[in-house]
């Protein structure tokens, strides 16, 4: 069993995930009909404010590219799912349902290059806590 | 959250903590030194010459205690800019989506007392929301008193002891600032746009105070409230005066609003900090542009006070002296800074100084006094613009020393150069735009092109409203500035109902964005249920491959020697953006720090250090994830030591020292991190 463990320590400092983390953003953690879910959701709910194409507007920043990656760098999926789930949107937080949080970060991963996979983000943060979010491919 | 809350169980911890406080400065060790207003006194200096954490062990610094504002209020906030004072022992600081005044035992951050005040739809209509800058503390050695200003626009009066209000100030510790103005708010208390988010100024027995409004980019009117400054007698509530920033009929100042514009237009605030000089008698209010920012053909004139920095007498708020930065503002530059109230030595005359640094990245230096300029600041041919109805300056005053420590126009030479087909793109995006030297003109967006004015300063950019601040040993002001702070200038026709303004900010082709201010409706009176004006798309950001289309240096700390008034050194500000230090166009070149795009980040002095942190998260191969907070040398700026925060600093740190140790408290947020104030100290040897 001590062996397994430092593997998987060895693995994580490998991939620059954490121990807790056992996956990436990189690994194709949602499907492409969740995304599409998502867009849908993110029109209705976040465009308003970040921009159809997510490019921000005003104060509200730019949720695809190069910046929103790094802002989020070393931290996971379930710390991005847990601050839209707590503050947004920011005129109502709390009235989407967590189907559709989890549709929109399926969605926010899709617009920022990173590839889909067979099986859906889960809408749990605590579990989403274990998919690392690296701005670069791990 | 009741204001009685908390207050009657813990006065006598505080009690305790104070009596603690007292026994700790009578022993051998260093005495107390506080922090007893916003910028640490009532110059503006953020200065106090403390030397426990110096160079040699600034990087040991460890964390003494957090205090996590999230349960200030019903949700957490992630914008925290407060700056706590720090008197007796006690940390006193306001907080959270409320803005509840929060009393921490300065060496533990144990909580004493929180006052918070429900505001409902006052509250929820409130121009500026959120936790705000900083109370002010006041004492006559018998009594000591915490006052602050609601986002609903109330000054309250709190005693520092319990937290709890005044009864004998104003109508049971608190002034209505709506209604005891000589305006009539419009349309009514409960709705009107006027509030505050700085902190209150204690000068003697007279607590001063401003006013803000909402984001001037896409104003619902012109004829909105108007600007106001006034005193307050700290010990009753009353009002002592009342500064009109557009005058009224028949005060001089009104014939520089041609066709009777004064009557109809508003805003002209004193949002940023007011700093005073009870020896002579003066205090300096810095006051901001007129409705609205970027379009003014609806006050033609030059519009005194707006953009000028007004002297008045400290009893009776009469116009001593004052001077007008911009003519005529169309740009959003505002008056972002607290006025520095230094004494210099220049070619061998003593001269008391008052020094403004400003988004327009120009340091401007007059006589206090007199208000005359130290160095000439002549008035210089801007560009003229032709947007229809507009009203344009002929010229505006350009400092001729200091020279200016950020940028100030837009020039091809600006553009990101890292590689020339880097170069290309960015010359192929900006000729989409107007640019040009400081001042020049907002256009009419077309499609076709020009599709706005680019400006570096205006709204964002240079010295925003931490401000500077100033070693009155040395004569030398440091100060943040973002060189990289990038606006699109565009004006367009706004939607049906938006507006009565014919112009406000947008882009030909695009669905035009109400814009509201920070923190707007995120405020803990905000209704959870509200739904914003509809609003359109967004365009996209002003990039080229994902890298910024200014080049480096992004932010910049600089040291202005003012009895010389040449800059001393400049140093980038904030660790390079991982996503310029790991984009794959600059894989393998060796780039020098780049600073970071921020606008929020002030400056500590003590005895010889400059300290402010890194507006940015970053992870690098020497440390992880985090923002540091750096300390540079100041007489060279070589970085002497940094330590890592979680997250990137939101609001400006200061210094104290107690029972013999010196502390650092700064304020972070942003991102997924929400705010905290971080207090630091030496590791006990």
């Amino acid at each position: 069993m001590r062996w397994i463990i430092a593997v998987v320590v060895a693995l994580a400092a490998l991939t620059g995930l954490t121990p807790a983390q056992t996956t990436s953003i990189w690994d194709g953690v949602y499907t492409d009909a969740q995304a599409a879910r998502g867009e849908l959701a993110f029109g209705a709910h976040c465009a308003s404010c970040h921009g159809a194409n997510l490019g921000g507007t005003g104060e509200a920043p730019a949720l695809a590219g190069p910046q929103f990656l790094a802002d989020f760098d070393g931290l996971s999926a379930g710390d991005l799912f847990d601050r839209i789930r707590t503050t947004m949107p920011q005129d109502n937080p709390g009235s989407l349902t967590r189907d559709q949080l989890a549709d929109i970060l399926a969605f926010l991963l899709k617009a920022n290059g990173l590839p889909p996979g067979a099986k859906e983000l889960d809408r749990r943060s605590e579990y989403l806590k274990a998919i690392g979010f690296s701005a670069t491919k791990p | 959250m009741g204001p009685k809350l908390l207050s009657g169980l813990l006065s006598g911890l505080l009690a305790g903590a104070m009596c603690a406080g007292l026994a700790g400065s009578a022993g051998a060790q260093s005495p107390d030194v506080g922090w007893t207003s916003y910028t640490g006194d009532i110059t503006g200096s953020r200065y106090k010459p403390l030397d426990q954490i110096n160079a040699a062990n600034f990087s040991k610094l460890e964390v003494a205690w957090r205090f996590k504002t999230d349960n200030i209020g019903n949700r957490p906030e992630y914008k925290l800019e407060g700056t706590p004072l720090e008197v007796g022992g006690v940390v006193y600081a306001t907080a959270g989506s409320r803005r509840a005044v929060v009393a921490l035992d300065a060496a533990t951050g144990e909580l004493l007392w929180v006052h918070g005040e429900k505001e409902g739809a006052r509250g929820a209509a409130a121009p500026r929301q959120l936790s705000g800058r900083g109370p002010a503390y006041w004492s006559d050695g018998k009594e000591a008193r915490i006052l602050y200003v609601t986002p609903g626009y109330q000054l309250i009066a709190l005693d520092a002891k319990t937290g709890q209000r005044v009864a004998s100030f104003g109508n049971n510790g608190a002034v209505d600032l709506k209604a005891d103005s000589d305006q009539a708010i419009k349309p009514d208390l409960t709705s009107g746009e006027i509030g505050w988010q700085s902190a209150p100024t204690v000068v003697g027995d007279k607590v001063l105070v401003g006013s803000s409004f909402r984001e001037g980019f896409t104003p619902s009117t012109a004829d909105n409230n108007k600007g106001t400054a006034r005193a307050y007698d700290v010990h009753t509530g009353r009002k002592v005066w009342e500064f009109h920033t557009i005058p009224r009929k028949g005060e001089p100042g009104y014939e520089t609003w041609l066709n009777g514009s004064a009557e109809h237009t508003g805003n002209t605030g004193v949002w940023t900090e007011i700093t005073a000089d009870p020896d002579a008698g003066l205090v300096y209010l810095p006051v901001e542009s007129p409705t609205s920012d970027f379009y003014g053909g609806t006050r033609p004139g030059n519009n005194l006070y707006g953009n000028s920095l007004v002297a008045v007498d400290i009893n009776t708020g009469k116009v001593k002296w004052f001077y007008q930065f911009i003519h005529h503002e169309i740009w959003d530059y505002d008056m972002s800074s607290a006025p520095l109230l230094m004494d210099i030595t220049v070619g061998g005359k003593p001269i008391k100084a008052v020094v403004e640094p400003s988004k327009m990245g120009f340091l401007y230096v007059f006589d206090r006094i007199t208000g005359k300029p130290v160095w000439p600041i002549p008035e210089r041919k801007v560009p003229k613009g032709d947007v229809p109805g507009e009203w344009y300056a002929p010229t505006q005053p350009i400092p001729s020393k200091p020279a200016a420590y950020a940028r100030t126009g837009v020039s091809e030479s600006d553009l990101v150069d890292f590689t020339p087909d880097l170069h290309q793109k960015a010359l192929a995006l900006a000729k989409n735009y107007r640019i040009g030297p400081i001042y020049t003109p907002p256009v009419v967006s077309k499609a076709g092109g020009p599709l706005a004015t680019l400006g570096l300063g205006p709204a964002n950019g240079g010295t925003n409203w931490p401000g500077g601040s100033f070693n009155p040993q040395n004569h030398t002001v440091y100060t943040y500035a973002c060189n990289s702070c990038l606006l699109a200038m565009g004006l367009v026709p706004p939607p049906a109902g938006m507006s009565d303004l014919p112009y406000v900010i947008g882009q030909a082709g695009q669905p035009v964005v109400m814009i509201n201010a920070a923190g707007a409706d995120q405020g803990a009176d905000a209704p959870l249920a509200k739904r914003p004006p509809a609003r359109g798309g967004g365009g996209g950001r002003l990039t080229v491959d994902g890298l910024p289309l200014i080049k480096p240096p992004y932010g910049t700390i600089s040291a202005i020697n003012l009895d010389t008034g040449t800059i001393q050194w400049q140093v980038a500000h904030g660790e390079t953006p991982d996503y310029v230090r790991n984009h794959p166009a600059l894989k393998g070149m060796a780039l020098p720090r780049t600073g970071q795009t921020g606008f929020n980040i002030g400056t500590l002095l003590t005895k010889d250090l400059v300290i402010a942190g890194d507006a940015d998260v970053t992870t690098t191969s020497d440390h992880p994830r985090g923002a540091m907070l750096r300390a540079y040398d100041q007489k060279t700026g070589k970085e002497v030591g940094s330590v890592l925060m979680p997250a990137g600093q939101s609001g400006s740190p200061m210094t104290y020292m107690i029972h013999g140790k010196q502390y650092i408290i700064v304020a972070v947020s942003g991102g997924n991190y929400s705010g905290e104030y971080i207090c630091y100290t030496l590791p006990s040897e």
